[in-house]
């Protein structure tokens, strides 16, 4: 595959105005390239893998930045930096599970420029797909990541459909533990999903990893208080510490009555193709204690159902004893 | 516009990816353009007098044929939904529904093949010279099936066995509870087998199109009752066919 020192022949807008975005992106549908931190951006476009005719910059957009009070919880602004995040005093007082996904996205110098929109939005993180090779995501008739031959360590495990990529985002597992919602804009109007249906799987749609659709901008992201200064737990297990991705990691929120969980998410990264909730942990532990007894319960349950591929079998036992660090008290 | 679509394989070499589904537009277009030749064309003609539903009946399709027929139709249904509205854009979880209506057809048309050779006299559907004089001269009447039928028929066979063929080299690429997929293919044969699926696809999408429009036209009601209620009438049968050359059972 070539890859090129320079951008290829691309029209940028920067707009001031959400509307004016909006006005962009609705023109240029699918051509058009919605433009955050650029994390994920000019590595496609330098390896010519993907061809916008327009990228549109949001980042003059005053109106999608920043973290602000709403009428149950914060609402912050989709262009945000995920070091502002990191930083916010009531993120961390009220959503630290955030705050701390959101410190181990890639490195300091990627989180100080990288948006929260771009790391929920980013693309699907497969060698093949992304060397630009004609696979099911990308509109082709095969996997080169499911073969008895192919690179998959660090694939799906749970709800694969022929693609086998599996959602590369921190935050994204953290924003479904804390029952986000995700406002979503377009010329037509406004629309809200919650977080855990923002992101979209192959068996319905294969060549997206969210429900946007073509001319629609992710605009904010809502949390609500529910989850608001509750026990959380956080861990990201990579090959590097700084600067990758995530081979397994783990969102936990869980709302204590005394000493027992009253109600908890558990929500894993990097083992499917969107965020991935533990159902039958969640009900396992509630009712119960932060104990030894009650994670070795649990544990077994979260890799319940998991196909693993020829070499992400590693990914079952750490899901497991992710669940157990989560329960230790 | 292109018959196929084409991309470069894991070597670089550009290899065949499927159909160029640019042709589903093509191909609709065609049709009602056929079926609206057709209605103009019917339109204009003198109609003769219709004969009579009523008195008596002779059979002409066994309660076990009409249900494989709207078997056949329900699962071929499923199929075109399951398969064309993702391509169009209207995505939803389609591949589970599709692999398993395409399981029914496979069943559906071998249970036809075997009732056909077993049960029935396979060469009812075969084209002869009589067949293709009919359409050329009103006194030569067809037996049970008429030329445009068995042609029908013919060029559905083909299509729905290339389609089942390539459809089952295509399930086993992909995993099921039966078994799990096998990526045994070259591209380029893989390639082929999409682009013989999909061009198959849009053989039969014209044709159905042109067999719906036939089976809903005034004067061809008849038989599509007869596809649901298994009866012509006898002054029906004395319209559209020759006694000599199909003499049916009375119907019960």
């Amino acid at each position: 595959m070539a890859s090129f020192d320079v951008m290829p022949d691309t029209q940028l807008y920067q707009p001031a105005e959400l509307d004016d975005a909006l006005r962009l992106a609705d023109q240029y549908g699918k051509d058009g390239w919605i433009l955050g931190g650029g994390q994920d951006t000019y590595g496609w476009l330098k390896d010519r893998a993907k061809h916008p005719r327009a990228m549109i910059d949001l980042n003059g957009v005053a109106t999608l930045k920043g973290i602000r009070e709403s009428d149950d919880g914060i609402e912050i602004g989709a262009a945000t930096t995920l070091r502002e995040i990191i930083r916010d005093e009531r993120i961390n007082r009220d959503y630290g599970l955030l705050a701390s996904a959101a410190g181990r996205v890639a490195s300091p110098q990627i989180r100080n420029v990288g948006t929260l929109g771009g790391n929920l939005s980013q693309d699907a993180r497969c060698w093949y797909y992304r060397r630009g090779l004609d696979c099911y995501r990308a509109g082709g008739n095969i996997c080169y990541a499911d073969g008895p031959e192919a690179m998959n360590r660090e694939h799906a495990v749970f709800n694969a459909s022929r693609c086998v990529a599996v959602s590369p985002s921190d935050t994204a597992t953290a924003l479904v533990a804390l029952d986000a919602t995700m406002v979503v804009a377009s010329v037509d109007g406004e629309r809200t999903v919650a977080a855990e249906d923002y992101f979209v799987g192959p068996k319905t749609h294969i060549t997206q990893m969210t429900s946007l659709e073509p001319g629609e901008i992710l605009t904010a992201v809502r949390i609500p208080a529910t989850w608001a200064g509750k026990r959380f737990f956080f861990e990201k297990v990579a090959d590097r510490d700084v600067w990758d991705f995530a081979l397994v990691s783990i969102a936990v929120a869980m709302s204590m009555d005394g000493d027992t969980i009253a109600d908890s998410r558990f929500v894993c990264g990097g083992v499917a193709c969107t965020p991935h909730r533990l159902r039958k942990v969640e009900s396992a532990v509630r009712g119960k204690s932060l104990s030894d007894e009650s994670a070795e319960a649990a544990a077994p349950l979260a890799s319940q159902g998991a196909k693993p591929l020829n070499y992400n079998h590693f990914k079952l036992p750490l899901m497991e004893n992710l669940v157990r660090r989560a329960m230790r008290s | 516009m292109d018959i196929a679509s084409y991309k470069n394989d894991v070597w670089g070499q550009e290899v065949i990816r499927g159909v160029s589904w640019d042709l589903l537009w093509l191909v609709i277009v065609a049709a009602f353009i056929v079926i609206a030749l057709h209605a103009i064309i019917s339109a204009t003609r003198k109609r003769g007098e219709k004969p009579s539903s009523g008195g008596e009946r002779v059979s002409r399709h066994d309660a076990i044929d009409r249900a494989y027929h709207w078997v056949m139709a329900a699962s071929v249904f499923v199929l075109l939904v399951t398969g064309i509205f993702p391509i169009i854009g209207l995505e939803f979880g389609w591949l589970e529904f599709h692999w398993i209506a395409g399981l029914v057809l496979t069943v559906a048309v071998v249970f036809h093949i075997l009732r056909v050779f077993v049960a029935q006299d396979w060469r009812e559907m075969n084209l002869s010279g009589d067949d293709l004089k009919a359409p050329f001269d009103e006194s030569v009447k067809p037996g049970k099936y008429s030329a445009a039928q068995k042609g029908m028929h013919l060029a559905v066979t083909v299509l729905t066995l290339l389609v089942i063929a390539s459809g089952l080299v295509m399930f086993a690429m992909i995993d099921t509870p039966l078994w799990e997929r096998s990526n045994a293919l070259s591209e380029a044969t893989l390639g082929l087998v999409f682009f013989i699926h999909g061009i198959s696809t849009l053989g039969l999408i014209g044709l159905i199109c042109l067999h719906i429009y036939f089976a809903l036209r005034p004067e061809k009601l008849f038989y599509t009752r007869s596809m649901i209620k298994g009866w012509i009438s006898r002054d029906e049968l004395a319209a559209n066919h020759d006694p000599q050359r199909w003499t049916p059972d009375e119907a019960s």
